[in-house]
């Protein structure tokens, strides 16, 4: 539907394991001891080819924070979450930026990534304490 | 003014204002004026003695000022009776008694005298004086070569204008005249008329053209100020598309909404996928789209509507983008990082490929001579090619990999593309030199206006920017209210000289802006996808194309029921579809 206008990245790019459009730089990365309901998570300061949907208040592992789901705009599969706004002071650093969930992308290399069969029902987790 | 008297210290240099005016005609004793002009003996005390009478609600317009406009453009209209009763009415004179004096002397030629009165009047500004008296002893200079009086023009060459000591090149003009009378006619500026001398008005015009205008008022002031205004006020009229309308002085001007185009004339089905670009030839009778079924399709504008003339099959890709030759006799064609093909219009035929190994072609345009092509590459060049295939240049810089639009402009001189993610390039092709636009978000579409002064450029966050390009790079206007998340919406310029501009979105409407305040006129509903570009028609005021998701194109139109339209096509909405 429509021509979907799409950014190439150069560089080590981490992509949408559906198809393949480039979601981040490995070099954008600020943390990576973030943690989502498959496994680990990535905090990035700059996703590109993303689209989001509508803001929730989400209670995470550090708090209540106010964020919106972002969704790969080549095939609409959700791909993480980005901060709008984060309740508390410690947690503010967070805003504007990124969480891409590790199981939804292909990293630089290529590889893929085995979700961890934890039993974490339900939502996103966070994590990292800056 | 009574202004400054004869035995008064030249030290005086006062500037002149309509103040001084009202209180020196207020009685003071003035009993030596320079000439006697029945005029200052008729000075009358007027109301004001304090600050300055207003007319008009707003109280900004002196009333002195406004009189003595009116006065001089009666004047101006020939009614000299009716200008000089109002001088006396009012008891307002239109110049001071000293200009009128030094009006006289030029018109009469009594250059000496003149120029000592110059000196007379009150001016502050040193080189003003200076260029005034050049051009008096110019005119007296030529007036005596006109003579044949050869030695007096000499004189005062030496001794007169020389000492001014500006405009050498001027002076050395002149001198040359005197040596050789034909060299004259060619020395002259263009401006001047072709007799040696020029009319004293005209000098006299000139000399005002210097002057502060408290001193001597321009000629047809109040005709530019009521034409300042009209201008403002067809520029305020939102809706004004159509040349019919006269602007009257009586009542503001105002247009009625209907002269936009919002009511969907004819749906043209013919393409089998979405339509992603569609534009109409430089002589808006043919309408050219392009889609995501491989296909283009070259439609035909008459009065009877559109219908379509040519399906251009060939492309093994989907085609992003089409683009008329200068003359409309061809149309270039651009697969989705594939080929570029080169079409007649007239017989469908498709005359060259344009391709290069391993690599694909992003967009196209035309040489405004029509004699080559460009073509964006995705490996980030630009390639060019004569109409033959033999490849003229490959231009490697900094660009961004795929969707790259790329416009040159329709006098050759710069090619425009998007070279960053929030950076437009503009690259002047012959002086080297590069501009850049830049932006604070994604850039993802452009189009460029018809006369090359401003660009059109569609962001990701859903606003449309117009900057001006031609001297200084300028944010002038944004546009706001469409919808735009995941694909390339692109937006045009149009209407009545390019007054509007309109937007596809992802919400299946069609927006129209003005393009001068930046006001949302229209949103038109009717298609059922996205709608991913629009045209409107370059030589037709009245008529809006649209490309959407939904594989329909919708030719939108004026009310039928309007009276004097040029594109009405019967009742009701027409179906197009394809082929016979």
């Amino acid at each position: 539907m429509g021509r979907i206008f799409m950014i190439t990245l150069e560089g080590r790019v981490y992509s949408c394991k559906h198809c393949f459009t480039h979601l981040a730089l490995l070099d954008d990365i600020i943390s990576k001891s973030f943690h989502c309901g498959h496994g680990k998570a990535y905090l990035f300061d700059k996703v590109v080819n993303i689209t989001e949907g509508e803001k929730e208040e989400r209670m995470m592992m550090t708090g209540l924070h106010t964020v919106v789901d972002i969704f790969c705009v080549g095939c609409g599969s959700i791909v993480g979450w980005k901060y709008e706004a984060a309740h508390e002071k410690a947690q503010k650093y967070k805003e504007g930026k990124f969480i891409l969930e590790r199981f939804k992308v292909l990293g630089p290399d290529g590889g893929n990534y085995l979700a961890i069969q934890e039993s974490l029902v339900g939502g996103s987790s966070d994590a990292d304490d800056a | 003014m009574g202004g400054v008297e004869d035995d008064e210290p030249a030290s005086k240099r006062m500037k002149l204002s309509s103040e001084e005016l009202i209180h020196l005609s207020n009685g003071s004793t003035v009993k030596e004026s320079i000439v006697g002009s029945s005029r200052d003996l008729m000075a009358r005390p007027l109301q004001s003695d304090g600050g300055e009478e207003v007319v008009g609600s707003k109280g900004v317009i002196k009333k002195v000022e406004f009189v003595r406009i009116i006065a001089k453009a009666l004047y101006s209209l020939g009614y000299r009776r009716s200008g000089a009763h109002l001088e006396e009415e009012s008891g307002i004179p239109l110049h001071s008694s000293i200009i009128n004096v030094f009006m006289r002397q030029v018109l009469e030629g009594d250059w000496d005298e003149s120029v000592a009165t110059l000196h007379n009047i009150g001016l502050t500004d040193e080189m003003t004086i200076k260029s005034a008296s050049f051009l008096i002893l110019e005119q007296k200079f030529f007036e005596f070569l006109n003579e044949e009086k050869v030695m007096d023009a000499l004189k005062t060459l030496r001794t007169e204008i020389s000492p001014l000591c500006i405009n050498h090149s001027r002076v050395r003009e002149l001198s040359l005249s005197i040596v050789s009378p034909s060299h004259c006619f060619t020395v002259r500026s263009p401006k001047q008329d072709t007799s040696r001398a020029r009319s004293r008005t005209k000098l006299l015009e000139e000399l005002q053209k210097l002057l502060p205008p408290t001193v001597m008022i321009p000629e047809r002031r109040l005709e530019h100020l009521v034409e300042q205004a009209l201008g403002l006020q067809r520029d305020a009229c939102m809706f004004h598309n159509s040349l019919d309308e006269e602007i009257s002085l009586f009542a503001d001007h105002q247009c009625a909404r209907d002269q936009i185009p919002s009511y969907a004339l004819q749906i043209l089905q013919a393409h089998t996928d979405e339509i992603w670009f569609l534009q109409f030839s430089h002589n808006g009778k043919y309408l050219a789209s392009s889609s995501h079924d491989c296909s283009a399709i070259i439609w035909e504008v008459d009065a009877n509507g559109i219908s379509l003339k040519h399906k251009l099959s060939g492309h093994q890709k989907p085609v992003s983008s089409v683009s008329w030759s200068p003359d409309d006799h061809q149309l270039l064609t651009c697969g989705v990082e594939e080929v570029v093909r080169r079409w007649d219009a007239s017989s469908g035929e498709c005359l060259s490929v344009y391709e290069k190994a391993g690599l694909g072609m992003v967009s196209c345009g035309w040489s405004p001579d029509g004699k080559w092509i460009f073509s964006g590459v995705n490996d980030k060049s630009i390639s060019m090619w004569e109409l033959d295939g033999r490849e003229l240049e490959c231009w490697k810089g900094q660009r961004i990999l795929k969707i790259s639009d790329l416009e040159i402009t329709s006098d050759g001189k710069q090619i425009i593309s998007i070279c960053r993610e929030t950076a437009i390039l503009l690259l002047d092709r012959e002086a080297k030199v590069e501009r850049f636009i830049e932006e604070d978000q994604t850039i993802t579409s452009f189009s460029l206006s018809r006369d090359n002064r401003f660009l059109l450029v569609n962001l990701l966050n859903q606003e449309i920017h117009l900057w001006s390009i031609e001297d200084d790079l300028k944010l002038v206007s944004k546009y706001r209210g469409h919808k735009r998340t995941r694909f390339i919406i692109r937006s045009c310029f149009g209407g009545l000289e390019q007054a509007f501009v309109a937007s596809g979105s992802e919400d299946s409407l069609v927006y129209i802006w003005h393009r001068g305040t930046g006001e949302l006129i229209e949103a038109l509903p009717g298609h059922s996808g996205a709608v991913n570009c629009v045209s409107w028609n370059p030589t037709n005021p009245h008529m809006l194309a649209s490309a959407s998701d939904d594989r329909t194109i919708r030719i939108w139109g004026l009310n039928n029921l309007s009276a004097k339209q040029k594109d009405t096509h019967g009742n009701g909405i027409h179906y197009s579809n394809g082929g016979t």
